[in-house]
């Protein structure tokens, strides 16, 4: 079974993403901020990461570099979610390595087809 | 009384003389004493009005050349005594003589008549020192005047008020009290010497009283007294012994408010010690009088700034709220969506038909909820300048051809037919396909919003010439007369627009506004966003329609066949201080195409920046320029092409858009686009 890391501090969102994403038949791990996140992400090491952008503590652009320039983690897919709101604008600048970005607010086949094209 | 200076070698004749004189004439004599140098000096001092000198007198030519040449003493009668048939050198260095042996009657009126000379010559040389005076203050005026109009700063109006009053009257002590621009009372004094405390405390409280009398208004006159009141303070010599105590105030002075209308400024108060001439206080009442017209302008100018710094602060917060608002709208929104997708799949448990109708109305609801966000976003991004174009050449025939396939489904919903038809091969064009899908989504999804069930929607895309296009239907009539476009049209054949609505249409907002009896959904900024887009891509609109029989919207898109946009990024020329655009456009032999230029590329390219700096080596380009240019936007310069640009035109160019580097050498350049004109 596919091992997928969602974190996101909305946790209604998590929790409707968890939910369809057990459905279609993968493992979900969740995290409800960054630092949590980026702790998980290392311990499990999950087969793809779903990250929120804007997040208390580490904010998802910095969690996506500090796993994309890292070795053990770099080939981890990442899917972004982003509100593109002026706060995110203002993260942006660097490059964050991202796989995927989807906006806010998304339909689940949406993220599905995304995730298929690495998982599947 | 006549000053009279006696040079003689004969005692007998002096002694002579000088009993004549003093039993007629009411004089004052002086002898000489001693050796030459002595005696130039007594008469220095002296300084008498007539000097009488014995032919004989040593070093009488010597005496007199000294005498004639001084300044002191110029006009000073001479007078030479000399024997009946005696002539001499002297003679006509002197200003008269007379002869002996002595005739009293002749001595007496000989000394008469000049010391009238001496009197109107004194008098001459007066009025030549006031009107010399006089003329040294009007220039001053004349400068001082030139000063204030060449400043909206009030302390530094009032600097050049005291600078004008210091070199015109050279006052001892001046004392002005005015307010600041917080409202402050702030006491400005000027003196020669250093002032005592008790003279710097009495003339605070006489400026107060000034005030306070000046000003008709006693009720706003408030909270002014010795403490809370800044002194700002400059002493010309700090370093003489000399100090200004308590009675300097009892000097000559001059007061006067400084006003304009009802709009009184402060008072201004002069000390000095020698009077004031009638000039002097014509003087002063010019220089108040001058300095009170530009502080009204400066007091209007801080006025307008000010609200217009407000204006713009709360235009950015709009903006601002709005995208706020709009991505915080978003984030709950997902797991609404989200639920109700969950519902609708049936993986939290089955569900009625009942259920599902209803569920599915609301998830129709989001996605048109999430439209709008999506739209506002848009529109303020655009307006705060903050929507990013990605600008490459691209064919826009696969975008249209998915366009097409994505919105047959949703027709069918309402079984309306849609036609997509590109008569010809389509050239490659200069945009960002992201905005030119936006563009045409819009159009599509508002025809098909607008057409009734069971109607027919086409899309009928060609390429056409300028000057086929008729203009008058054109929203904003911005064409480059002998481009080439692409054009797509978009038409319906649903319930079609007012004549007098076409107009608003592309408003903001313009459905709310417009019609309260509507039943389409939208807040009616599709079309603001999509007339945007096109002014980004330098394209332009346009509507026919007629209500109840459809309408049609044509978009024009340029592509430059000879008229080629050249290493042109748009968007970053727009955000990026250092990128240089080019516009290659050939012009005809006649100038003729920058008059065309003028009404229409140009005033579409105002929209893309908010300074331009037209800089031409042409001056019948320049020229044909100016009228149009500066109804617009644009900031006109003649100047000739510099090193910089004419590198640039070696490419080719006619046209060239940059933006000024930021670099030092571009100085007050750094924002301003340049649009270079070469042959």
């Amino acid at each position: 079974m596919k091992k997928i890391l969602i974190v996101d501090d909305e946790m209604d969102i998590v929790e409707t993403l968890s939910f369809m994403l057990k459905a279609k038949g993968f493992d979900c791990v969740c995290a409800y901020d960054g630092e949590e996140g980026l702790n998980l992400a290392k311990a499990i090491n999950p087969d793809l990461v779903i990250l929120d952008v804007m997040m208390p503590k580490i904010n998802g652009y910095k969690i996506c570099r500090l796993l994309k320039f890292d070795n053990k983690y770099k080939n981890i897919p990442i899917i972004m979610i982003t509100a593109r709101s002026q706060d995110e604008d203002k993260l942006i600048g660097e490059e964050t390595g991202a796989d995927e970005y989807i906006t806010k607010p998304f339909e689940f086949s949406e993220v599905l087809e995304k995730i298929n094209k690495y998982l599947a | 009384m006549t000053k009279i200076f006696l040079l003689f070698n004969d005692d007998n004749a002096k002694s002579q003389v000088q009993s004549a004189l003093l039993a007629k004439k009411d004089v004052e004599i002086m002898d000489s004493i001693g050796e030459i140098d002595d005696v130039l000096l007594q008469i220095n001092n002296f300084m008498p009005d007539i000097i009488l000198i014995e032919n004989g007198y040593n070093n009488c030519e010597f005496v007199i050349r000294q005498l004639k040449s001084s300044s002191l003493n110029q006009d000073t009668q001479i007078i030479l005594l000399l024997n009946k048939h005696e002539s001499s050198d002297v003679l006509n260095l002197a200003d008269g003589f007379i002869e002996y042996p002595l005739n009293e009657n002749i001595l007496i009126s000989t000394i008469e008549s000049h010391f009238k000379i001496k009197k109107s010559l004194d008098r001459l040389t007066e009025n030549n020192k006031e009107l010399s005076r006089s003329l040294y203050q009007l220039n001053v005026l004349y400068n001082t005047s030139s000063q204030f109009s060449g400043t909206l700063n009030t302390s530094r109006l009032y600097d050049i008020m005291i600078e004008a009053m210091e070199k015109t009257l050279s006052f001892d002590v001046s004392c002005v009290l005015i307010l600041n621009s917080q409202g402050n009372p702030v006491f400005n004094l000027n003196t020669i010497h250093v002032p005592s405390e008790n003279l710097i405390d009495a003339l605070k409280i006489r400026s107060i009283l000034n005030y306070r009398n000046a000003l008709e208004k006693e009720s706003s006159f408030t909270s002014f007294d010795l403490e809370n009141i800044d002194i700002v303070q400059k002493t010309k010599q700090t370093r003489s012994s000399r100090i200004f105590g308590i009675d300097t105030i009892s000097f000559d002075s001059l007061f006067a408010p400084i006003k304009i209308g009802d709009e009184f400024f402060g008072v201004v108060e002069l000390f000095r010690q020698t009077p004031f001439q009638n000039e002097d206080v014509t003087c002063f009442q010019s220089i108040i009088h001058q300095v009170a017209l530009p502080l009204r302008s400066a007091k209007l100018y801080e006025e307008i700034s000010d609200a217009n710094k407000k204006l713009e602060k709360l235009e950015k917060l709009k903006s601002e709220f709005v995208s706020i608002v709009s991505h915080e709208l978003r984030t709950p929104l997902t797991p609404i969506n989200n639920s109700l997708e969950i519902v609708l799949s049936e993986q939290a448990g089955e569900i009625t038909p009942e259920v599902r109708n209803f569920v599915s109305m609301a998830k129709r609801n989001i996605q048109r909820l999430s439209g709008i966000i999506e739209d506002l976003l848009d529109l303020s991004r655009i307006q705060t300048g903050k929507l990013d174009f990605k600008y490459k050449t691209v064919d826009i025939t696969p975008s249209l051809e998915l366009l097409h396939k994505t919105f047959i489904q949703v027709a069918n919903e309402k079984n309306i037919s849609i036609n997509l038809d590109i008569k010809e091969q389509l050239p490659e064009i200069y945009a960002d396909i992201r905005r030119i899908e936006q563009i045409f989504s819009n159009l599509v999804s508002n025809a098909i919003k607008f057409t009734a069930d069971n109607g027919k929607i086409d899309i009928n895309v060609d390429t056409i010439y300028a000057n086929e296009i008729n203009l008058d239907n054109l929203v904003n009539p911005v064409v480059v007369p002998n481009g080439k476009y692409i054009r797509v049209c978009v038409s319906d054949n649903g319930i079609g627009i007012k004549k007098e609505d076409i107009p608003k249409i592309f408003d903001k907002f313009s459905q709310i506004e417009s019609s309260l009896n509507r039943n389409k959904g939208g807040v009616g900024l599709g079309l603001t966003i999509t007339k945007q887009l096109i002014d980004f891509h330098l394209g332009a609109i346009e509507v026919i329609s007629e209500e109840q029989n459809g309408a049609t919207f044509a978009v024009y898109l340029p592509f430059y066949d000879d008229l080629k946009v050249f290493e042109m990024d748009l968007s970053r020329a727009l955000t990026n201080n250092d990128e240089v655009g080019i516009l290659k456009i050939k012009f005809n032999s006649d100038n003729n195409l920058i008059e065309e230029l003028k009404e229409n590329k140009l005033l579409n390219l105002t929209k893309l920046f908010k300074e331009l700096q037209i800089v031409c080596d042409n001056q019948t380009q320049y020229f044909a320029f100016i009228p149009k240019v500066s109804l617009s936007s644009f900031e006109a310069l003649f100047l000739t092409l510099n090193e910089y640009c004419s590198k640039l035109s070696q490419n080719g160019c006619d046209i060239i858009l940059s933006k000024a580097h930021s670099k030092k050498d571009g100085a007050d350049a750094a924002k301003i686009m340049k649009i270079l004109i070469g042959e």
